[in-house]
This record gives structure tokens, C-alpha cells and sequence, in this order.
């Protein structure tokens, strides 16, 4: 019952219509959520009407189903969105390889929220999975627009289809779970953070998808995105960040691994693909020094970390760091894991926030508070 | 007159840029054109845009504009095409 959140980031995708018909349901689950809700309802106005805005008010779904509804649409090389409708959920795969690859993706997507976390669709309360494919002519580049994925098919000179590597899929809708959850600022430290989040869970789904380990996976994002000629793996390396390419047109991967060299730049919201490179290789450290399916412990230590409510909007590095020591301590007891946690962020210079400084200034409610649980 | 397009963002969060004086071109006219359309069609500041899209900063004699991918006009998008075309990369 996710969708009647009042509080937290995304307090606004119920319209208050709607809430008040919730609130004179029978189910007590139900009204309760709606009646709470609408209680807090004036107190978030503001925020309500400044989501609305920008968000697509997606239809509620009082019973989330366990599988996806996906609708592909092809841009035809135009940059107006979505484009023409050409696969629908349950439709027969099209003639169109990027149509699959994306609707399998996102399928994958889906498949890895609901299986390692209980979450139905990046609203966790079964958002349909819309994307379109064929964006603009060589287009070099794929984005998650605030309510849809949207890839380009390349320049075919330097990159190949976005829709080819898994890990963008997955990092594409991640923006969405993140956007309905902890929302995090996409900008400097914040955003960088925004940037990682999506980094780990797209390669934790390229690796649920291949039932890969920490130790198997290659902890790549872009893999197989270059074009042959290109000289590089990948885009990103979570592994060893600043390694992934290094081409004489496309320059050395600049993506640090450590605070030491933390890129100050104005350039790309503060170089948030950039600095992304560092909370994306504390992760990488605590997935290896746990090991087995880095989804389960690693994954879901981050994943309370961006769900849980403690997070705010616009949490530096220590901030997150701290509030990840805080969640393994929550699912795992002061032991292993939260150890491995801490050294983790040791690993890459970032010292957690003390509790009293990191206390979000504004409240953020947990996911599921107020409601039945997921899944 | 001097174009300069500068494109930050996006996936791969690889910045390109690159320049061009369009006196003594076979294009100047057109480019030109372009430019103008381009300053006229755009609104400023340039808003924070989505996850992963792409901004562009252009500069046409001396004057500067940014602008999110899906603020730019028709004529914006032929004239960032025609500047970073220069680059080879």
C-alpha cells in the first residue's frame, strides 16, 4: 500500500480524490493508510503540488500483481516521447531487436525488486514499465525521464544501442525506484550518490539475471556498449573505477575511487557520473569482502539504505555511509556485516556522519510505513 | 560569428565540446540562421533536468545559453549536430 505514503519523498502520487474514496474502504489495511494520509494531507500540500508537477500519476494498484506490465514504444528516430506503440505485455516478440532487448530487460528488472526485496515495480506498487527505443538519430545516450525509460540507438561510430548491456536497463528504472524513495537530489554528492544507487542495482540485476557471485560478477556498467575499435570494456568499472576505458577519442576514464581524488567540477550537476565512482567501489568492497550473491546481504543493506526512510534528499557521502552502517545494524546485529560496512567505507576515504549530524532535515517516511507489508 | 557547443550529462557522463567561426564557410548562412533561431527559441536558467539527460552549454558571440536536452528547439538540435560534428571524437 505504498502508493498512500503522505510523507515521504513522493507524497504526492495519490490525488486527494482518490485518498478520500480509499479511506471509506472496508479493508482497515486500506483505510487506515488514506485516513492517515489524508490527515496529513494540508501539511504536505506544497509538496503534493510540486510533485504533481513532475511526476506521472501513476494508476493505483490496491493488489500489486508479481508480474510486469510493460508497453514498448518505438520513437522512430524523433525526439518527441513515447512514440508509436509497437509491444504491449504478453505480445509476441516483435521483429525488432531493441524492442526485445528492452522488454526483456525490463522484465529482468522487475523479476530481480520482486525476488531479492519484495518490491512490485519501481513504485513498489506496480508502476507499469513504459520505455521507448529508437530516441533521435545517433542518439548516444539513455535517461529515465521521470515517469519512462527512453534509449537512443547509438551513433554506431563509439557506441552501439543502449538497449544492449542489462546493467543500463537496470540502471535506467532504478532512477524511478530511487525518485519514489529516497529521491535524492541529482546534484554534487547527492547526485553522485543518485548516480551510484543506480550503478549497484543495475549490475545487482545483470548479476541476479546470470545467478552470478560477488566474485564472478564483472562489475562493469556499459559492458559491450562500445563499439569494436573503441578501447575499452565498459563505461564504469565498480571494481577498479577509472580503468573501464582509456581510447584516444574518448579519453581515460576520469572516475575516481577513492575521496583523495574526489573531481570538484560544476560540469554535470558536479560530476555526478564521475564521484559516483566512489560510493559505487565501497560497494564493490563490501559485496567481495561478504560474498556469495551480492543481492542478498550487500544489495539489501543498500537497499533499506535508499527505502527506509533515514535517508534524506540531499545526503553527502558520510551521511549515506552512516545510515548504511545504521541498516546492517538493523537486519544483521552489531557483527559481520555492519564490520564489513564500515570497511568499506574506510576502503575509499569516506568517514560516516556522527548520528546527530546526519538527522534528515525533513522527515521522510519509510516505505510501507502506515501499511500492509510487500510482496 | 563564434558557436561554441559544450555537452555535459548523460550515461556515459563523457563531455564533449567543440567551436567554429563561421566566417569564411561554405555554411556561414545557414549556421548563422541556426544560431539566431536557436538564441531565440531559448528560456534560461536551464532547469535541472532528468537522471542521465544530457545538458548543452552554447555560446554565440559572447552571449550564453544552457539548456536540457528536451528544452532544445529544432533549430537548437541542428545547430549542436552542425558544432560538434567538428569534433571527431
Amino acid at each position: 500500500m505504498t502508493e498512500m505514503r503522505a510523507t515521504s519523498a513522493f507524497c504526492t502520487i495519490v490525488p486527494p480524490h482518490l485518498l478520500e474514496q480509499l479511506a471509506r474502504h472496508e479493508d482497515p489495511e486500506v483505510h487506515h493508510s488514506a485516513r492517515h494520509s489524508l490527515a496529513l494531507d494540508a501539511e504536505h500540500r506544497d509538496c503534493r503540488r510540486l510533485a504533481i508537477r513532475s511526476v506521472v500519476v501513476p494508476k493505483p494498484t490496491l493488489q500489486p500483481a508479481d508480474s510486469p506490465q510493460r508497453t514498448l514504444y518505438d520513437a522512430r528516430h524523433h525526439q518527441g516521447l513515447p512514440g508509436i506503440e509497437v509491444r504491449a505485455e504478453g505480445d509476441r516478440p516483435s521483429t525488432d531487436a531493441s524492442v526485445n532487448r528492452a522488454y526483456d530487460g525490463l522484465g529482468a528488472t522487475f523479476d530481480f525488486y520482486l525476488k531479492a526485496y519484495g518490491r512490485h515495480s519501481v513504485d513498489g506498487a506496480g508502476l507499469p514499465l513504459h520505455a521507448s527505443v529508437h530516441y533521435g538519430e545517433g542518439y548516444d545516450n539513455a535517461f529515465w525521464n521521470g515517469s519512462e525509460m527512453v534509449f537512443g540507438d547509438g551513433d554506431g561510430k563509439t557506441f552501439k544501442d543502449f538497449t544492449i548491456p542489462l546493467e543500463v536497463i537496470g540502471h535506467e528504472l532504478t532512477h524511478g525506484v530511487t525518485q519514489y524513495s529516497a529521491n535524492l537530489t541529482y546534484d554534487g554528492q547527492s547526485g553522485a550518490l543518485n548516480e551510484s544507487v543506480s550503478d549497484v542495482f543495475g549490475s545487482l540485476i545483470k548479476q541476479h539475471a546470470l545467478r552470478q557471485s560477488a566474485h564472478d560478477a564483472d562489475w562493469l556498467i556499459g559492458e559491450g556498449l562500445l563499439e569494436t575499435g573503441v578501447h575499452g570494456r565498459a563505461l564504469r568499472s565498480m571494481k577498479a573505477p577509472g580503468t573501464a576505458y582509456d581510447d584516444p577519442r574518448l579519453g581515460k576514464d576520469p572516475q575516481p575511487a577513492h575521496m583523495d581524488h574526489y573531481v570538484r567540477t560544476t560540469d554535470d550537476n558536479g560530476g555526478v557520473h564521475l564521484n559516483s565512482g566512489i560510493p559505487n567501489h565501497a560497494f564493490y568492497l563490501l559485496a567481495t569482502a561478504l560474498g556469495g550473491y551480492a543481492w542478498e546481504r550487500a544489495g539489501r543493506i543498500w537497499y533499506d539504505t535508499l527505502t527506509g526512510g533515514k535517508l534524506p534528499a540531499g545526503a553527502d557521502f558520510a551521511t549515506f555511509a552512516q545510515v548504511t552502517a545504521t541498516a546492517a545494524q538493523a537486519r544483521y546485529g552489531d557483527g559481520e556485516e555492519k564490520r564489513a560496512v564500515l570497511a568499506a567505507w574506510a576502503g575509499v576515504g569516506v568517514t560516516p556522519a556522527s548520528h546527530s549530524s546526519s538527522v534528515p532535515h525533513q522527515s521522510a517516511a519509510p516505505e510501507g510505513a502506515e501499511s500492509a507489508p510487500q510482496g | 560569428m563564434y558557436i561554441a557547443v559544450t555537452r555535459t550529462g548523460g550515461f556515459a557522463g563523457i563531455t564533449r565540446k567543440a567551436e567554429l567561426e563561421t566566417t569564411g564557410r561554405p555554411d556561414a548562412r545557414q549556421l548563422t540562421d541556426l544560431a539566431r533561431a536557436a538564441l531565440t527559441a531559448s528560456r534560461s536558467p536551464a532547469p535541472s533536468g532528468a537522471p542521465d539527460a544530457f545538458h548543452y552549454e552554447i555560446t554565440i558571440d559572447g552571449t550564453t545559453i544552457n539548456l536540457a536536452d528536451s528544452e532544445v528547439s529544432e533549430a537548437g538540435r541542428a545547430l549542436i549536430q552542425a558544432v560538434l560534428s567538428q569534433d571527431k571524437s
